[in-house]
């Protein structure tokens, strides 16, 4: 347990301002966007300097101490959870821009830097950064590269990893090791691609390049509605098998469309589904793209086409599709969201699916996601007052999941695995999967410092020798087989 | 010392697997007999980094050449690591889809050795390479276990990423038996335009004016000719967006000109001689490694949007003293230079100094292959 002796060498190393130990200021850090999980850290320390989260680091491992990094705390699978005993590292005063070079497509950044901030302070230039979660205008480019976040537009841009050329990373050991660069395919493995989603296990960044991408041309929105999801989701198969690739293509459900009027006063209609849907790129390119689309949509059964009339009515409507998660705190006291993936293929089947289960279960389940991908958030509506449906949504959650695994998926597209759906791996990976995942975080940090207890169902220690072939849980249960 | 390469892949004990299964088997057996074993795919890239120490096995992925899976309205395939390229290519062609890569010898090139050597083209300019288009990796470990990463939904973060672990690692990890892609769309239409006669100074300043009048080519060569660079930009896309950019583009620069044949000039660059190099440096210091590489007197492609790019032609007698100052001033300034291929006994390290990251490197070796059995020696900093 936490010494008196390391919390005087943890504010020697930070100083006594950035060095928390009064409890009422604790209990900011107890939780991340995931509420439902919280543990009060017995100390937080908010280092400003590379130097300091090295000695951070190194009086932690003296004193055996488990490390949690953080950024803005608006994770949502409890990656930022801090675990009994730790010393949660806040990176937030980390937030300079070091480096920027647009001739050469990148910027060199601190950990604590805002999302959105990257592309406002590129704005001016013509450029910006393209992963946008819908948390952009809190989240931090640390917590981004923990999570390897991604947003309504990672459809034709790819994910944050794509966007992470090299990163300045302090080890479990406190060494400082930069991986990789601004130039690109630094010989050796691609260890930057392997940091980037590893949900802090493996070291604490505190430097990140980033590939900037020069504005494209021109952007085209539309909205469409549909009398159901399953026309809706026939619209994006259809426009994505006509061979475009929109920027962004999102749906809303009847229950998540309610909730974001009432929050934003966005002007929709009472719809069973809605599309928003952007593609990019050359002007010409765009028109030509931006029609078929719609035509394709209105041949799907879309009822409305809305195009927006300025660039101030398309932000107000992405405002409206980004804004859905709080949106759903206005009609019902609690929520809880999923992240679960699927071929695209299956969307409208998924989705009966996930409404049987809330059916099932007498809970609302408002679905808001990024339809391009398969990336589905149902929010599955509760109210903790009510004893036992805090429990029941869990379980429903789960439930959603394992349909996801079953129909070819994942469980998580963006929001990482964090403490929340750890004890779900096991359903999607086998023993030997997650094994060979170890051998990765145990080259980092084999002593399993780094934030402990999340992405895997149970600790595993380093050093021990790989066990036989067991075989993977689909494959056991006869719906996968091997080679 | 190995005196070829080929004849010692040649001389080891030769297992083609027909499953996955059986290369775990195969794996085990190996690993029992502590016996240092090579991959080999289409053998494209055999000769690319240093001569493992020991070979006493080769496992080739050739008879691994199944397509597993492919659902076009996913637009996801799930490929055996021997498949090649091409054959993929004309699997997806028939929904109008491709994968987006395009190293050189599609006919020959395996996907499993595509994924190990982290190969690309032109392309990768605008789809990002391999690292950016799998989804999914199954790799055969040292000790016969096998392990999947990813899995067959392109957006998806559930675990580490193995796949781009395994992307570039040359066999040193485990054998690459599977893996999982993303496809897009085939492209309606596809133009390419040059302008000839280029400095290297004025590559870079058309890649900035391309940049700033917003024209998006997915590729953008430039030859290396006596008579300066030839820059080739190509547009794929719908008809009527390819046309605007090609109108666009000559309104810039007057003297573009409608290309034909630049691409396979280009191939030429990537596949042929003796001596073959991959540099990669920032984008705008191409005058400088121009002027760096022109003793050499190679042949010479660059990716001006990239910042990498390939030599190749003969090897002089001065060729290792000019590559190693050259290699030196690309390092200084955070860049490489790799030999993929040189004559037999040419005195030159092919990788380089190992970059800062090299202790992680070190121990993600010993991790997966603690007897240090598959391609030892051959990586980066003899890994």
């Amino acid at each position: 347990m936490l010494s008196q002796a390391a919390i005087r060498a943890l504010r020697q190393a930070v100083g006594e301002r950035n060095c928390i130990t009064e409890p009422e200021q604790l209990r900011t850090y107890e939780c991340d966007g995931l509420t439902s999980f919280r543990l009060t850290p017995p100390v937080v320390v908010l280092p400003g300097t590379t130097a300091e989260v090295v000695q951070v680091v190194k009086i932690a491992r003296e004193h055996g101490l488990p490390l949690v990094p953080r950024g803005s705390g608006t994770g949502l699978s409890g990656g930022a959870l801090p675990v009994p005993g730790c010393v949660l590292v806040g990176l937030a005063r980390m937030k300079r821009i070091l480096e920027i070079d647009l001739p050469n497509g990148w910027m060199r950044v601190e950990p604590g830097v805002i999302n959105l901030e990257v592309s406002r302070r590129l704005a001016p230039e013509g450029y910006y950064y393209a992963p946008d979660p819908s948390s952009q205008s809190v989240c931090s480019i640390g917590g981004n590269v923990a999570e390897n976040s991604g947003g309504a537009h990672c459809l034709k841009y790819g994910f944050t990893v794509n966007h992470v050329l090299g990163a300045r990373v302090v080890l479990a050991d406190g060494s400082v090791v930069d991986l990789g660069g601004p130039v690109l395919d630094t010989p050796g493995y691609d260890v930057t691609g392997a940091l980037v989603g590893s949900e802090g296990t493996l070291g604490i960044v505190t430097e990140v390049v980033l590939r900037v991408l020069r504005k494209p041309e021109a952007t085209r929105t539309f909205f469409a509605t549909f009398p159901s999801t399953d026309e809706a989701g026939n619209a994006v198969s259809r426009i994505i098998a006509a061979g475009i690739v929109p920027a962004a293509i999102e749906m809303m459900d009847r229950l998540a469309i309610v909730a974001i009027k009432a929050a934003t006063g966005v002007d929709w209609p009472d719809v069973g589904a809605a599309l928003l849907m952007d593609v990019d790129g050359p002007l010409a390119e765009v028109e030509h793209t931006a029609q078929q689309a719609v035509r394709i949509a209105r041949e799907a059964g879309a009822m409305l086409v809305r195009v927006p009339k300025d660039e101030a009515e398309r932000q107000t409507m992405w405002k409206g599709r980004k804004s859905a998660f709080a949106a759903v705190g206005r009609i019902s006291p609690n929520y809880m969201v999923q992240d679960g993936v699927i071929p695209r293929s299956v969307i409208a089947r998924v989705l009966r699916e996930i409404e049987e289960l809330g059916a099932r279960a007498g809970l609302r389940i408002a679905n808001v996601f990024h339809a391009g991908d398969g990336n589905l958030h149902p929010l599955v509506l509760y109210d903790a007052r009510i004893h036992g449906q805090e429990e029941l949504a869990e379980k429903v959650g789960g439930e959603i999941l394992r349909a996801c695994i079953r129909a070819g998926g994942s469980i998580t597209g963006e929001h990482g695995v964090g403490a929340d759906k750890a004890p779900y791996m096991g359903e999607l990976f086998s023993e030997d999967d997650l094994a060979t995942m170890a051998l990765l975080r145990c080259s980092f940090d084999p002593e399993g410092l780094m934030n402990p207890g999340k992405v895997f169902p149970t600790p595993r220690l380093c050093g021990d020798r790989p066990g036989k072939y067991t075989p993977h849980p689909l494959e056991a249960s006869g719906e996968a087989g091997r080679g | 010392m190995i005196p070829s390469l080929i004849s010692a892949f040649e001389a080891a004990e030769q297992h083609e697997p027909e499953s996955v299964a059986e290369a775990a088997r195969t794996m085990q057996e190996l690993a029992r007999g502590g016996r240092c074993v090579a991959f080999a795919g289409g053998e494209t890239e055999l000769e690319l980094g240093g001569r493992p120490a020991r070979i006493d096995a080769v496992a080739r992925t050739r008879r691994l050449r199944r397509i597993l899976e492919y659902q076009p309205a996913d637009m996801v395939m799930v490929v055996e690591a021997g498949v090649t390229l091409a054959e993929m290519q004309a699997a997806a062609r028939e929904h109008r889809q491709r994968l987006a890569l395009d190293p050189p010898w599609p006919d020959r090139a395996t996907i499993g050795g595509i994924v190990a050597t982290g190969a690309f083209g032109p392309r990768r300019a605008r789809y990002g390479g391999v690292r950016d288009l799998i989804i999914g990796v199954e790799l055969v470990r040292a000790d016969g276990a096998v392990a999947h990463g990813g899995g067959k939904v392109v957006k998806n973060v559930a675990g580490f990423d193995l796949p781009k672990l395994a992307c570039g690692s040359l066999g040193t990890l485990g054998l690459i038996a599977g893996a999982t892609f993303r496809l897009h769309p085939l492209p309606e239409a596809s133009e390419t335009v040059v302008l000839r006669g280029l400095s290297a100074a004025e590559v870079v300043a058309a890649v900035a004016r391309l940049r700033a009048a917003q024209l998006e080519p997915v590729a953008a060569i430039a030859l290396r000719a006596p008579s300066g660079y030839d820059l080739a930009i190509c547009f794929e896309g719908f008809g009527k967006g390819v046309e605007q950019q090609v109108t666009k583009l000559r309104q810039l620069a007057p003297s573009a000109r409608a290309a034909s044949d630049e691409w396979p000039r280009h191939d030429l660059v990537r596949v042929g001689g003796p001596l073959r190099i991959k540099v990669a440096a920032l984008p705008t210091q191409l005058p400088d490694l121009d002027q760096l590489l022109a003793p050499l007197g190679l042949r010479f492609a660059w990716y001006p949007t990239l910042g990498l790019g390939f030599a190749a032609g003969a090897a002089g007698e001065e060729a290792p003293a000019l590559l190693a100052d050259a290699r030196a001033e690309l390092v200084r300034r955070g860049g490489s230079l790799i030999v993929q291929t040189a004559p037999a006994d040419f005195p030159f390290e092919p990788w380089g100094p190992p970059p800062a990251s090299f202790p992680i490197m070190q121990r993600l070796k010993q991790n997966f292959d603690p007897d240090h059995r598959l391609n030892p020696g051959r990586f980066v900093g003899g890994l």
